[in-house]
C-alpha cells in the first residue's frame, strides 16, 4: 500500500508538471493578450506594460520564471486585477466555493443514494418511475435554467430565500440545489442501475437462500458492491462541486472562485489561468487518490501492492 | 374585468395624489443608504491605472478631480476653486480650494496632483490610460520614454494651492479631460508604502471625494460612508453607499424586484420592452456613445467608397433598434454622438444624413453598388461579418447580414470569436467588416474624431484622408471656439462623405433605480454620481 502511495504521488507530480507546461504554452499560443482591449494602447504604453510584466520575454523563459515562482508557492500576480495575487483569489474565493460545494456534496449524497436504492428496490413500480422522472429532469435541465427557476419561485414569488448568496446560510440553499441537481440525478440513476445489477447476482440469491433478511441482504451484501461505481464517479463529481461553478456563482452573485475559471481565460489573465488550472488539477488528483484508497476499504478483493 | 381594474387604478391614483398634496411631497428617509449593483468586477479601483467603465461608478463617488460635472453636464469647479488660461492657450493655472483634505484628514496640496499625474506617465506604474496625458502635456511623452526628468514635464506645483499645466498645443477639450478619473489625485504616502496593493484594503484606500471606503470585499462588494473631510460634505446627504457585484443582469432584476438592492447598472436587454411599458423605475439616459461597425478601408472591396456607401444605405436602422434590439437608441448616420456643444454651438445639429434614412434605401444602395461595378451584387466577393461572442452582437450582426443580403444581392457569412481574439484580429486588420462602437471619454467631439485619423491608435477601419487629418490637427490647435466648431463640422463632413464606417445608432443607457431615490445622475459619459443623491420615504 505504501509503495502504491509513493508511486501514485510520483505519477501525480509528473502529471502536474506536464499539465503546467502544456497549459502555459497553449494559453500563450491563443491570440490576444492581457491588455488587449477595444480601446487600443499606443505602442509606447503597450511596451511599458509588457516590460512591467515581462511579457516581452520568450515564452520558455517566462515558463521557467513561472515554475521557479511556483516552487516558492507563489502563483504570481493577476494581470487583470491590479495588485491582486492569484493566491489571494484562492484564499478569498475558495472558502465560499468550498462551503457551497460541501453543501452540494451533502445534498447530492443524501438525496441520490436513497433515491437510487428506492428506485432499484421498487423496480418497475411507481416509486421507481417517480425517481427516474426526477433524475431525468435533473440531468436534462441545465444548471442555469434550474437556478433561474429556483430564484424566480423561492426568491421572487414566495420571497422566502434571498436572491444573493454568501451573506447568510439561507443564501446557500438555492445555489446548492442548482449546483448539485445534475450530480444528484446522475448518481441516483447510477446507484439504481448498479444496485439492480448486483441484486441479480448469484451470491445475493445464495444469501437470500440462507434465510438472511432482505434488509441485511441489501445493506451487507448488495450495497457494498453496488457503491463501487458510484464512488468512482463521486471523486471527480466532488472535485467539480468543491471548486466552484461559473454559472451558479454568477447567477447567485456568490464571490467564489468559479468565476475566475472562465473570466481568466477570456481576459488572457495568464497567471490566473495557471493558478486555477493547478488548483483544480491538484484537487482532482487528490480526490481520485482518496477514492482509490476507499476502494480497498469497500472491496477487500482490490489490492494495490 | 378590465374596466374594474381601470376604476381601481384611477381611485388609487387619485388617492395617491391627494396624499401627496396633503403631505407636501415625499419625506426625507431616516436611513440614507443606497445599494447599487454593478455587473463586472473592475480591473482596478486605482484611478491612475484603470481604464474601465465599471471602475468609474466607484471612482467618481470616492474621488474628485480639479473639475467635475453637474447634473446638467456643465463642467463646474471641483477641487479647484478657479483657473485661468494664458492668452496663447497653452498654460492652465489652477487654484485649489482652501482646506482640502484627504479622507484621513491630512491636507491635499497642488503637489499631490503633480505627483498623481506624473505617476500616470511613469512606465513602471503600468497605467492603462497614460494616453490621456501623453499627447497633450509638454514633456510628458519624453518623460515616459525616459529621455527627460520629471522637472522638465509641464506640470508644476507653484505653491501649496497653485498648479500649472503647460500644453504642447492649445487643447480646447483639456478641461473636460481633467474631469476624468485618470486625473484624480492619489495620496503619495499611501501609494508608495503599499504599491499596487493600496486599493485592496479599506485601511489604505484614501480618497478625496464625497465618500470614503469602509469595507472592501473583493469580488463581492464595496461599502462607503460620507467623507466628513470632503470640502462640500455638508451637502452630501447619503450616509452610506454600497456597491455590490451581481454579474448576471437578470439576477439583478430579481434582486431589485425583491427589494434587496436599490438600483443596478444595466437593465437586461431581454426585459427592456416590458420594463419600458410597465416600470416607472427604469431610467434611460442619452449617451455620448455611437455604435458603428467597421469596414476595412484598406482592403477590397471596402477600399471603394461606393461599396461602403451601398452598405450604409442598405441597412434598416429603425428595424434594428426597434425590432431587433428593442432599445431607445436613435439611428446614427455619422460618428460623433449628438449633443456636443463647442463654442456655444451644438456641432451635431443639422448634420447631413449622407443619403441615409431610418429605413433601408434598397434602390439607392443597389445603384451605388452597381456604380462600384457590381450590378445586382454580381461579381461581389463573399463577405465575412466578424463579431466577438455576445448575444446582443450576434442579434445585431445576424439582422444586418440579412438586410445586406436582401437589399444588395450579396452573400455574407458570419464569424465569431472571443473578444480578445476578435480585437487582436481587428487591430491587425484581419477582417472585412466587424462590430465596434465608442463611448466618449470627455465632453468634446475630439473624443470621437481621432477614430478615423490616419494611423490613429483606434483607427481600426484603416481610413486615411490627409484633408481630414489636417482638419483634426487644426481643431486641436485652435483657441477660437467658434472656429473650432466650424472645423469640427467640416472635418466630420469630409470624413463621412467617404462612408468609412457603418454608423448604426447613438446609444442610450437604461438602468434601474428605486422610486424614492433622488439627486443621483448618470452623465452621458456614463459616469454615475451619488454626490447629491438622497432617499425619500
Amino acid at each position: 500500500m505504501l509503495m502504491y502511495a509513493i508511486k501514485r504521488t510520483a505519477m501525480s507530480i509528473l502529471t502536474m508538471m506536464a499539465l503546467i507546461c502544456v497549459t502555459f504554452l497553449m494559453m500563450h499560443a491563443i491570440p490576444g493578450g492581457p491588455f488587449t482591449s477595444d480601446r487600443g494602447l499606443s505602442p509606447a504604453v503597450e511596451a511599458a506594460l509588457n516590460e512591467k510584466y515581462h511579457l516581452g520575454d520568450p515564452v520558455l523563459v517566462q515558463l521557467r520564471h513561472y515554475i521557479e515562482d511556483l516552487m516558492r508557492g507563489d502563483l504570481g500576480v493577476s494581470y487583470q486585477y491590479r495588485g491582486k495575487s492569484v493566491n489571494d483569489f484562492i484564499t478569498s474565493g475558495f472558502p465560499v466555493s468550498g462551503r457551497l460545494g460541501c453543501a452540494a456534496v451533502v445534498f447530492v449524497l443524501l438525496t441520490s443514494v436513497p433515491l437510487g436504492i428506492t428506485a432499484a428496490l421498487k423496480n418497475g413500480r411507481w416509486q421507481d418511475m417517480a425517481v427516474m422522472g426526477i433524475a431525468t429532469l435533473g440531468v436534462t435541465i441545465p444548471s442555469f435554467v434550474m437556478a433561474t427557476m429556483l430564484m424566480y419561485i423561492f426568491s421572487y414569488r414566495l420571497g422566502i430565500l434571498p436572491t444573493l448568496g454568501a451573506s447568510s446560510w439561507k443564501g446557500y440553499i438555492l445555489p446548492m440545489i442548482a449546483l448539485g441537481g445534475y450530480s444528484m440525478a446522475f448518481l441516483a440513476r447510477l446507484m439504481r442501475s448498479s444496485l439492480l445489477e448486483v441484486m441479480g447476482q448469484d451470491y445475493i440469491r445464495t444469501a437470500r437462500s440462507k434465510g438472511i433478511s432482505e434488509f441485511r441482504v441489501v445493506t451487507r451484501h448488495a450495497l457494498r458492491n453496488a457503491l463501487i461505481p458510484v464512488i468512482t464517479v463521486l471523486g471527480p463529481t466532488m472535485a467539480n462541486l468543491l471548486t466552484g461553478s461559473f454559472v451558479v456563482e454568477s447567477i447567485f452573485a456568490m464571490p467564489g472562485i468559479g468565476i475566475h475559471f472562465v473570466s481568466s481565460i477570456s481576459n488572457r489573465d495568464y497567471t490566473t489561468i495557471m493558478g486555477m488550472t493547478i488548483f483544480y488539477a491538484t484537487f482532482l488528483i487528490a480526490i481520485v487518490f482518496i477514492v482509490d484508497i476507499f476502494y480497498c476499504l469497500i472491496d477487500p478483493r482490490i489490492k494495490y501492492d | 374585468m378590465k374596466k374594474r381594474n381601470c376604476l381601481v387604478t384611477a381611485v388609487l391614483l387619485a388617492l395617491a395624489m391627494v396624499m401627496a398634496a396633503v403631505s407636501g411631497g415625499a419625506a426625507f428617509a431616516a436611513d440614507q443608504h443606497i445599494t447599487f449593483a454593478l455587473h463586472s468586477i473592475p480591473d482596478s479601483i486605482d484611478p491612475g491605472i484603470t481604464s474601465e467603465t465599471y471602475s468609474s461608478a466607484i471612482l467618481y463617488n470616492l474621488f474628485e478631480g480639479l473639475l467635475t460635472y453637474d447634473a446638467q453636464n456643465n463642467l463646474i469647479p471641483g477641487q479647484a476653486e478657479k483657473w485661468e488660461l494664458s492668452d496663447d492657450g497653452l498654460v492652465y493655472t489652477f487654484h485649489l480650494r482652501d482646506g482640502l483634505k484627504w479622507s484621513d484628514g491630512t491636507p491635499i496640496t497642488a503637489e499631490d496632483f503633480r505627483y498623481s499625474w506624473l505617476r500616470v506617465i511613469t512606465p513602471k506604474t503600468g497605467s492603462l490610460y497614460a494616453d490621456q496625458l501623453l499627447p497633450y502635456v509638454v514633456g510628458a511623452q519624453e518623460f515616459f520614454d525616459g529621455k527627460i526628468g520629471e522637472d522638465r514635464v509641464g506640470i508644476k506645483a507653484v505653491d501649496k494651492k497653485t498648479l500649472t499645466v503647460t500644453l504642447k498645443s492649445p487643447t480646447p477639450f483639456f478641461l473636460g479631460l481633467l474631469s476624468t478619473y485618470t486625473f484624480f489625485p492619489v495620496q503619495k504616502a499611501t501609494v508608495e508604502a503599499n504599491n499596487d496593493k493600496w486599493t485592496l484594503s479599506d485601511k489604505t484606500y484614501i480618497s478625496n471625494g464625497p465618500f470614503k471606503v469602509t469595507k472592501i470585499n473583493f469580488n463581492e462588494s464595496y461599502e462607503f460612508v460620507r467623507n466628513e473631510h470632503y470640502w462640500d460634505a455638508k451637502n452630501v446627504k447619503l450616509d452610506r453607499l454600497t456597491f455590490i457585484y451581481i454579474l448576471d443582469t437578470s439576477t439583478a432584476l430579481t434582486a431589485f424586484r425583491a427589494r434587496e438592492i436599490d438600483g443596478f447598472w444595466e437593465a437586461p436587454a431581454s426585459d427592456l420592452p416590458v420594463l419600458r411599458a410597465e416600470s416607472d423605475e427604469l431610467v434611460t439616459v442619452k449617451a455620448f456613445g455611437t455604435t458603428f461597425h467597421l469596414m476595412n478601408n484598406s482592403a477590397p472591396p471596402f477600399d471603394n467608397p461606393l461599396v461602403r456607401k451601398a452598405f450604409n444605405l442598405a441597412i434598416d436602422r429603425r428595424a434594428l433598434i426597434e425590432d431587433v434590439l428593442g432599445t431607445n437608441d436613435s439611428p446614427a448616420y455619422s460618428l460623433v454622438a449628438p449633443g456636443y456643444v463647442v463654442g456655444g454651438v451644438d456641432v451635431t445639429e443639422g448634420r447631413s444624413s449622407y443619403g441615409m434614412a431610418p429605413g433601408a434605401l434598397a434602390k439607392e444602395a443597389k445603384a451605388a453598388l452597381a456604380e462600384a461595378g457590381y450590378p445586382d451584387g454580381k461579381g461581389f466577393p463573399d463577405i465575412v461579418y466578424y463579431y466577438s461572442t455576445n448575444d446582443t452582437y450576434k442579434k445585431t450582426v445576424e439582422a444586418l447580414s440579412a438586410m445586406l443580403e436582401k437589399n444588395l444581392g450579396i452573400k455574407i457569412t458570419l464569424k465569431t470569436a472571443d473578444w480578445a481574439v476578435f480585437y487582436a484580429d481587428v487591430q491587425a486588420g484581419k477582417y472585412q467588416i466587424g462590430q465596434y462602437g465608442w463611448g466618449g471619454d470627455y465632453l468634446h467631439p475630439m473624443t470621437f474624431l481621432p477614430l478615423t485619423v490616419t494611423n490613429g491608435v483606434n483607427n481600426y477601419s484603416n481610413y486615411s484622408n490627409p484633408e481630414y487629418d489636417a482638419l483634426v490637427v487644426e481643431i486641436q490647435r485652435t483657441t477660437d471656439q467658434k472656429r473650432a466648431a466650424e472645423l469640427i463640422r467640416k472635418a466630420e463632413d469630409t470624413m463621412m462623405k467617404d462612408y468609412p464606417i457603418l454608423p448604426l445608432f447613438h446609444r442610450s443607457y437604461s438602468y434601474m433605480m428605486r422610486k424614492g431615490t433622488a439627486g443621483y445622475f448618470r452623465s452621458p459619459l456614463n459616469n454615475l454620481y451619488f454626490r447629491d443623491a438622497y432617499v425619500t420615504d
